[in-house]
């Protein structure tokens, strides 16, 4: 049996672990740069926010509705959703981190109801020593847990943990749930579905393997039917790494130069090489892109996009930010303002299993590279990041917290929270 | 070249306080025998690092406790709050520490009281927005600047 615990709006949720008068209320968080709503508490979505809102058009509605607004604190939400992911390995030692706000555990064989007493407890833990609510789902596929834990948070009788641990539940919750919302399935297949006449999790469940086969061609798409049916058959490890990462920003002016450009994706190279660091990743493939204002009609408009196989798999800033600096040099052309560029690595591998390329890098680089990457990682970790960098990310000065001039100028987040457990000068104030 | 140097306090490791034991050349310590793991603050204070929180007190409602303005209390919210805890709490926008007194509970109100007389006890009933955010477990005050 797997469960996965699964954060309710999470942003929203480490908002108010501070915040206690906000809960009951409407509240939003915005993404990077104050651009659009990324999380939205259940009051927000009744009154009818979808996620992707630009801010910019919402702001006096915001302001009329008495909707609390965030910018997004990423320092917080890591900070808190590690205290949970802490308590999960406590409760449960077979886990793996699915993204920021979930978790799967693997469950041995105990009884049914000792499997829900198990999630309604690990509930209760995480409510009161973290401030989190989550929603568990237990079943024998992770698919079907994912499926579980929608109505766990759908439907209060559940006590915050639902399981699907029979035939007659499984056909019950599928006949109840729609296809566009089962795990894998995404916006392109159910598009596909829904011509088909498929509108429901069991519609799908209930077709032949051979109809799956020859009307998808697709293995993503066949396991996510199996798994439906009961088939426990996505692996663990494929599960615990995230397929790609990616650092994009929109700048708060307009850049021409090359050089400057260079300071922004260096300075996303390198955040994400520090995120697959971080999850215990290396990858393969480096893509860079820069696009102009499509809004600005009355300007000249260039997109670019270029990708760069590496030839060994790594996760060494130094290569990462190398790599994307040559890609930037060769898809750069003058005469444009671009307004947004970013960073995308793919072909991420668990960092155990890297094959050494042997016209690649040498043990022995590959070694300074590592010491070189672990020493900055930990002087970021002790004073805040980006207090050491590249050459070629260029900070122009430091400002508040270690963050640089520079990047913090690319940055819009007005309505910021505190870091009250990480930051000394941010812990709360106590009359 | 692996080796690279770094000015910088290491603040996350432990401080360990040494009992002392002095050392004699030539002979191995007769004590070493009855070593034991060494003192520390984070191990023996925080009993669920996962649930701690720290805060910093602002003025002098718990003067009397001995809890002045400056000093940082170290809160845990997975202890369930007792009669009689100093507990920190959510009230009226905003964080409080303040004695739990349930004595009161069968007449419909629990009182937060402070530790000064210039004070007068918080009355808290049904209808407040009220939540005990969690238990003050320690407190620390810095003597030498």
């Amino acid at each position: 049996m797997y469960a996965i615990i699964d954060c309710d709006n999470c942003y929203v949720s480490c908002e108010r672990v501070f915040r206690p008068d906000l809960n009951g209320k409407p509240v939003v968080v915005l993404s990077n740069n104050d651009g659009c709503v990324v999380a939205r508490s259940n009051e927000a979505k009744s009154l009818g926010i979808k996620p992707g809102t630009p801010y910019f058009k919402m702001a006096r509605q915001f302001k009329e509705d008495e909707i609390a607004v965030f910018s997004s604190n990423y320092e917080l939400y890591g900070d808190l959703t590690a205290r949970v992911v802490e308590i999960i390995r406590q409760e449960a030692p077979r886990y793996f981190r699915y993204s920021i706000d979930e978790c799967f555990v693997m469950l041995d064989n105990s009884s049914s109801t000792d499997l829900k007493s198990w999630g309604e407890r690990l509930y209760k833990r995480i409510r009161k020593s973290v401030g989190m609510p989550v929603s568990v789902g237990i079943a024998p596929t992770k698919t079907l847990a994912k499926v579980a834990s929608h109505f766990a948070k759908k439907y209060p009788g559940y006590n915050h943990c639902c399981m699907i641990d029979n035939e007659e539940r499984r056909v019950k919750a599928l006949k109840l749930f729609n296809i566009k919302d089962v795990w894998g399935i995404g916006r392109r297949y159910s598009a596909k579905l829904e011509t088909l006449g498929i509108a429901t999790a069991f519609d799908f469940a209930s077709k032949s393997k051979d109809w799956v086969n020859s009307t998808f061609r697709n293995v993503v798409a066949f396991r996510t039917w199996a798994e439906l049916n009961g088939e426990d058959c996505i692996a663990d490890e494929t599960m615990a790494a995230k397929k790609s990462i990616c650092t994009s920003r929109s700048f708060s002016g307009q850049v021409k130069d090359l050089e400057t450009l260079g300071i922004y994706v260096s300075n996303y190279a390198a955040k994400c090489a520090e995120k697959l660091r971080r999850q215990g990743s290396v990858a393969s493939v480096v893509g860079v892109f820069i696009q102009t204002n499509r809004f600005r009609e009355d300007l000249p408009q260039d997109w670019q996009f270029l990708e760069h196989t590496l030839p060994t798999a790594t996760d060494s800033s130094i290569l990462i930010v190398q790599a994307a600096s040559a890609l930037l040099k060769r898809m750069f052309k003058e005469g444009y303002q671009y307004k947004k560029a970013g960073v995308i690595l793919n072909g991420i591998t668990p960092s155990e299993s890297v094959q050494l390329n042997i016209f690649g890098s040498d043990p022995e680089t590959l070694k300074r590279l590592k010491a070189i990457d672990t020493a900055i990682d930990r002087i970021n970790k002790l004073n805040g990041s980006e207090t050491v960098f590249l050459g070629a990310q260029q900070f122009a000065g430091k400002s508040d917290g270690g963050k640089s001039e520079v990047l913090a100028e690319t940055m819009r987040h007005e309505f910021r929270s505190k870091n009250p457990t990480t930051r000394w000068s941010d812990i709360i104030r106590l009359k | 070249m692996t080796d690279v140097l770094t000015y910088q306090g290491e603040f996350e490791s432990n401080l360990e306080l040494q009992l002392a034991e002095s050392v004699k050349a030539g002979f191995p310590s007769p004590a070493d025998d009855y070593r034991h793991e060494p003192l520390d603050f984070n191990r023996d204070l925080i009993r669920h690092p996962e649930a701690t929180f720290y805060g910093r007190v602002d003025g002098d409602s718990m003067i009397e406790a001995g809890i002045g303005d400056g000093d940082i209390a170290i809160i845990d919210r997975a202890l369930e709050a007792a009669d009689g805890d100093i507990v920190v709490a959510y009230i009226n926008n905003e964080f409080t520490m303040k004695y739990l007194d349930l004595s009161h509970s069968k007449d419909g109100y629990i009182e937060l009281k402070p530790a000064n007389r210039k004070y007068s006890p918080i009355r808290i009933s049904d209808t407040d927005n009220f939540e005990v955010w969690g238990v003050v477990v320690w407190t620390i005050r810095n003597w030498k600047r």
